[in-house]
């Protein structure tokens, strides 16, 4: 697919082109391939935003709040609540954050639910003194947890965590004595620990939104460069074949419209008799059959017959599978002959696998050669035509050799 | 042939025929094509291989509908055949497995219902005198048998076959080929007498084999080279 982007635009040539606008829009995928695709591109984009979640979680859990839990370990109100809480938080952070990697997350809301009751138990166990410190490290922790947590969920239940976070530092200033010095951090903090986790959080939801996007956009354009180079070729074929009818038809029917021709002329009939037999061929070649060039010889075996002609088709062996162009040189030399034929006709095909000769024998009679057959032989490719004449039959015979 | 073959074998006494067929119409008219030649005599018809046999015990060629009340007399054919009766079978089962299977149960030659009184006339008059005589639809079988134990032809047997099948006229072949008629007939008799070693052995086979070789056809080294496959009937030696 990927050669077909390279392939050059034709839209004014191509007017089957499924999509005429000029800029592709993204189409739903409809196959599971096309939506595989974008997926794959969203999947490789959401995890690299996961590792960093989890490690910006962990390392400011690790080397920013140990530190100064354990610096100021004795200046808790209850030092024990604040040390086994981090504990605590560290091991499910852990895990949450292993779990997120693996692609099968903790459930969002208990973890939550936890984060929140240490989150209260941290507050009322790191004292007064302690609470604006980093050694109350629920303030700057504690978020990115919560974005662990609901990862992958809509940024409102984070918000709503964060908000739930804010609250329960509010109590426990406020329980403290209201110092508007105390307010003012209050409120500094709180926006310090909504800004960044809900940042990153939805940039990376925009992120892993925009790379499913091009990625399908991306997937649509190949799909409709694949189909505008199917549409290119059946066109191309439609256009070969319909040169082919033209050469057919096209000249007798102008002819007989333009009053040139006299449909009483014998010589008119039979141009018109050629005409048939190779658009009958034509419409026969397309057909999906299992033994294409017997169906086409029988095609035309069956207008000659209508036509009033004794025809004998005798077939021996099973042609091998042959390209339709081998199929039209081995077929073609011989319409016209049959067009011409008077009497009766025997059309003989015998096939091997490495062989296939066709033969058309009618009765020879006085006249030129009206649809002109060059008498005598020549090769066309890997298919040899002979025709000849003796005054007693006329001999038609396309002979392929692999 | 120069000389009259026929009349080197049976004397002045014409060729006795018997038909053998289920549908009167058809016996009538092979009777009235047989009828032109006076070589000919049509001894005895019937559509039962064995009254026909005793009405007319001496007759020289059958003619055998290979289809008989429904079904294919392949058994019937060999056993008269292995009995050194000429069988010419004729049938309107053309395909080419059904053709080569008649000449491999021994039946001196295959004509195809559709062929005519010309054809019927020549093989029968041929089949008299043990000699083959190939009409152009079992020449198409022959040029394009699949058999994997198939009789090796010369390019130029099959090449007068395949000709031979596609316009029906030797002198065409013969022009085409740039040879005599009488060269493109030998080649196809040559071809024909190939396919005498293919299937089970037959006293019919074996007289047109000597009468081949007899009349410088072939020879019989050339023969003994195209051993069929097919010997699982024939007795151990």
């Amino acid at each position: 697919m990927s050669a077909d982007l390279n392939a050059p635009a034709h839209p004014t040539d191509a007017p089957e082109a499924p999509n005429r606008t000029s800029v592709p829009t993204p189409r739903e995928p409809d196959s599971p391939t096309a939506l595989a695709a974008p997926a794959a591109v969203a999947h490789a984009s959401d995890r690299g935003a996961r590792i960093a979640a989890v490690a910006i979680a962990l390392a400011w859990h690790v080397a920013i709040a140990l530190p100064a839990v354990l610096s100021a370990r004795a200046e808790f109100a209850a030092p024990a609540v604040v040390l086994g809480a981090w504990i605590l938080v560290a091991v499910t952070g852990a895990v949450a954050g292993v779990r997120l990697l693996q692609g099968s997350p903790l459930p969002p809301w208990p973890l939550a639910g936890l984060l929140l009751v240490v989150d209260a138990a941290v507050f009322a166990a790191a004292g007064e003194r302690q609470l604006f410190t980093a050694a109350n490290w629920v303030w700057g922790t504690l978020g990115w947890f919560f974005v662990l947590a609901v990862w992958g969920r809509r940024v409102v239940g984070l918000i709503a965590l964060l908000s739930t976070h804010a609250l329960i530092a509010l109590v426990a200033v406020l329980v403290h004595g209201p110092d508007p010095a105390d307010v003012a951090r209050y409120v500094m903090y709180v926006y310090g620990t909504f800004s960044l986790p809900v940042a990153v959080f939805v940039g990376s939801t925009v992120i892993v939104g925009l790379a499913r996007e091009r990625a399908a956009v991306s997937a649509a354009g190949h799909a409709m460069a694949a189909e505008r180079d199917a549409a290119e070729r059946g066109l191309r074929e439609r256009r070969d074949r319909l040169a082919l009818v033209s050469s057919a038809a096209g000249r007798v029917l102008g002819d007989l419209a333009g009053g040139q021709a006299d449909p009483d002329d014998p010589e008119v009939q039979r141009r018109c008799m050629l005409a048939a037999a190779r658009l009958r061929r034509l419409i026969a070649e397309s057909d999906d059959v299992p033994d294409p060039l017997l169906h086409e010889l029988r095609a035309a075996a069956d207008l000659a017959e209508r036509n009033g002609l004794p025809i004998d088709l005798v077939t021996i062996g099973t042609p091998p599978p042959l390209p339709v162009e081998v199929r039209r040189r081995l077929a073609d030399p011989l319409t016209g002959t049959l067009a011409d034929a008077r009497g009766w006709a025997r059309l003989t095909v015998v096939s091997g696998l490495d062989e296939v000769v066709v033969s058309l024998v009618t009765p020879d009679r006085e006249g030129p050669e009206s649809t002109g057959p060059p008498l005598g032989e020549h090769d066309d490719g890997p298919v040899q035509y002979l025709y000849e004449r003796d005054g007693n039959i006329r001999w038609a015979q396309t002979r392929w050799r692999r | 042939m120069g000389a009259d073959p026929v009349a080197a074998v049976t004397g002045d006494r014409p060729v006795g025929v018997a038909i053998v067929d289920d549908h009167p119409v058809v016996v009538e008219g092979v009777r009235a094509w047989l009828a032109t030649e006076p070589r000919l005599t049509v001894l005895a018809t019937g559509d039962d291989p064995d009254a026909v046999l005793r009405a007319a015990p001496h007759a020289d060629v059958i003619l055998l509908d290979l289809r008989l009340h429904g079904r294919m007399a392949l058994d019937k054919l060999a056993e008269l055949s292995a009995a050194g009766r000429r069988v010419v079978v004729y049938s309107e089962h053309t395909d080419p497995q059904t053709m080569l299977a008649a000449l491999d149960a021994g039946a001196v030659a295959f004509l195809a219902k559709h062929e005519g009184r010309e054809h019927c006339v020549e093989t029968v008059l041929a089949a008299a005198s043990d000699r083959p005589y190939v009409p152009p639809a079992l020449a198409g079988a022959m040029v394009g048998d699949p058999r994997p134990d198939r009789p090796m032809l010369s390019d130029k047997e099959r090449e007068a076959l395949l000709l031979w099948f596609q316009s029906m006229s030797k002198a065409s072949v013969a022009r085409r080929m740039q040879i005599s008629e009488h060269t493109v007939k030998q080649y196809v008799d040559r071809a024909r007498i190939k396919y005498t070693r293919a299937g089970r052995p037959a006293a019919t086979k074996a007289a047109l084999l000597a009468r081949a070789i007899e009349d410088g056809l072939v020879r019989p080294e050339e023969i003994g080279i195209y051993r069929s496959q097919a010997t699982h009937d024939r007795p151990t030696p």
